[in-house]
């Protein structure tokens, strides 16, 4: 058991094997010894590949001493949510009205993934269809890989697991609010949600039309960029997406920083809400592209508050627009925060719902002119650390109850996806208590590159990624 | 706008022929009054001509 090889970016990994100096069988079995020893606890995974996965590598290894031509990630094992279909193994959406359901093709990100060499490990924890909030995982409690007391953040928690405790050398998430880089946040991963359109919707689950975006979810910056120049590009069958390749994202990776302008965005550093340990190393952040090069300048979005509120209006009421038949004929089959939470988008009158798709067009125009002026936005991705799992397991009990839960935060990372635009998560503190503190950074559509630059060049200057979750 | 009250939120449920349990109905209650709520500064924004087109790219 090697807890450095596993931790090992998976840019350096498909190296060593490219160079006959891995064996993709030794490093499948590697990560599925860490999932046998670690997973009872964290619960990342739904479902392990465990024979596919070797008999893959086995044929991965043979490729590599025949001399084939090998694709980027040739050989490197991958987790992806269970939102996301792969042919013959089940997609529950992490509920039980799906546990038998299995698809019968791969949605296109993970054609894509195994084209370039990658080799499916398993289908990773969530919450149910992808809402957040789940009260009883059906498939087990996911746990952060920091303190097991610990919420891993979500939807895409198991991601976030996987990556951060080295599960899997690179994993898929979805993000239609957040449930990228909440989970990257929370875990100490880097968490990439791509501009809307970039990467093929197709095979996923559906929570929101114009809104839900697949990304990777990884412990490097650089493995980020690598996953999404893999995944990304049109896709034939969805007349939404771009119709071209994108730019090319891991040759500007090193392109620094110097001349880029950076608007820390005053709303969401400067509210009342804020965790102090969180606004310090965000700010401190800031600080740190500043020395790099960028010239870092105060924002104000007055209406990106409200961003939180007009997405629940307009995801939830998308969610319960889809749930209709299971909501009337197996109300019981729902996890009841999902059902409760359901249940209210459907009865939410129409006017407020056009209000908040009109609101929606108001805060992206916001957003969007706040990008002609700057490069980049900057924010806390959430503004406390990953809460005690027990205290999402609380029932709502009051109006202002339930307003203090879901609102406030989820204005944090949703004004991007109101906009459409690329925001990424990376790692950028720890709290006294030792979790993690996320940075969020914005920018322009289909600007994913420079999203990723920056993130590069700040990671590259700070500790941050080299800390790891003890096993 | 006054609350609604868990038999509002039962009748707007029975329209759509979704039966939320009395367990659920209070919590539902609770939700969507948190939601009309969190939306009622909207009524502030210059909206009427803003389009409610997704802004999708």
């Amino acid at each position: 058991m090697s807890a450095p090889l596993a931790f090992t970016p998976a840019t350096e990994l498909a190296a060593q094997i490219r160079e006959a100096r891995l064996s993709p069988v030794a490093l499948v079995r590697t990560y599925l010894d860490r999932v046998d020893r670690l997973d009872g606890t964290l619960r990342a995974y739904i479902t392990v590949c465990r024979e596919q996965a070797l008999a893959e590598a086995e044929r991965r290894e043979q490729a590599v001493a025949r001399g084939e031509r090998l694709g980027p990630l040739h050989g490197v094992p991958f987790a992806v949510k269970d939102q996301i279909d792969t042919a013959g193994i089940r997609t529950t959406a992490g509920s039980r009205l799906l546990a038998d359901h299995v698809s019968t093709a791969d949605a296109p990100v993970v054609t894509r993934l195994r084209a370039a060499g990658a080799i499916l490990l398993g289908k990773l924890n969530l919450t149910e269809f992808a809402l957040g909030g789940t009260q009883r995982f059906p498939f087990g409690q996911p746990r952060n890989p920091w303190n097991v007391e610990h919420d891993p953040g979500g939807s895409s928690s198991g991601s976030g697991i996987a990556a951060a405790a080295a599960l899997a050398a690179v994993t898929l998430g979805e993000d239609t609010g957040g449930s990228i880089r909440s989970p990257a946040s929370s875990c100490g991963a880097v968490g990439h949600r791509p501009t809307w359109g970039l990467v093929p919707r197709a095979g996923c689950i559906p929570l929101c039309w114009s809104m839900d975006a697949i990304g990777p979810i990884t412990r490097t910056v650089e493995d980020a960029a690598l996953v999404l120049s893999i995944i990304a590009g049109p896709d034939a069958g969805d007349a939404r997406m771009r119709p071209r390749a994108p730019d090319d994202v891991l040759t500007r990776l090193r392109d620094g920083i110097g001349g880029l302008s950076i608007g820390v965005v005053r709303e969401l550093t400067l509210g009342a809400d804020m965790d102090a340990e969180v606004r310090a190393a965000v700010l401190a952040a800031a600080d740190v592209l500043g020395t790099l090069g960028a010239k870092v300048e105060d924002v104000s979005l007055p209406l990106v508050p409200l961003a939180g509120a007009v997405f629940m209006a307009l995801a939830d009421s998308e969610g319960a627009g889809l749930h209709q038949a299971w909501l009337r004929g197996r109300p019981g089959d729902y996890d009841s925060a999902t059902r409760r939470r359901l249940f209210a988008a459907s009865v939410l009158p129409t006017a407020a719902y056009h209000q908040a798709a009109r609101a929606r067009a108001l805060i992206t125009r916001e957003v969007l002119a706040a990008l002609e002026r700057v490069d980049l936005l900057l924010t806390p991705t959430q503004p406390r650390p990953a809460p005690p799992i027990a205290s999402g397991q609380a029932r709502v009990t009051s109006k202002a109850d339930a307003a203090a839960r879901f609102f406030t935060r989820r204005s944090y990372t949703t004004p991007f996806n109101l906009a459409a635009m690329p925001a990424i998560s990376l790692p950028c503190g720890f709290t006294a208590a030792g979790l993690p503190i996320g940075l969020q950074l914005a920018g322009r559509r289909y600007d994913d590159a420079t999203v990723l630059r920056a993130a590069w060049a700040y990671e590259q200057a700070t500790p941050w990624h080299r800390r790891h979750p003890q096993d | 706008m006054a609350d609604l009250t868990p038999a509002d939120v039962r009748a707007l449920a029975a329209a759509l022929g979704l039966t939320p349990t009395e367990d659920d109905l209070l919590e539902v209650t609770h939700r969507l009054n948190a939601m009309l709520d969190a939306l009622a500064p909207l009524a502030t924004l210059p909206l009427d001509t803003v389009e409610p087109a997704p802004p999708t790219p």
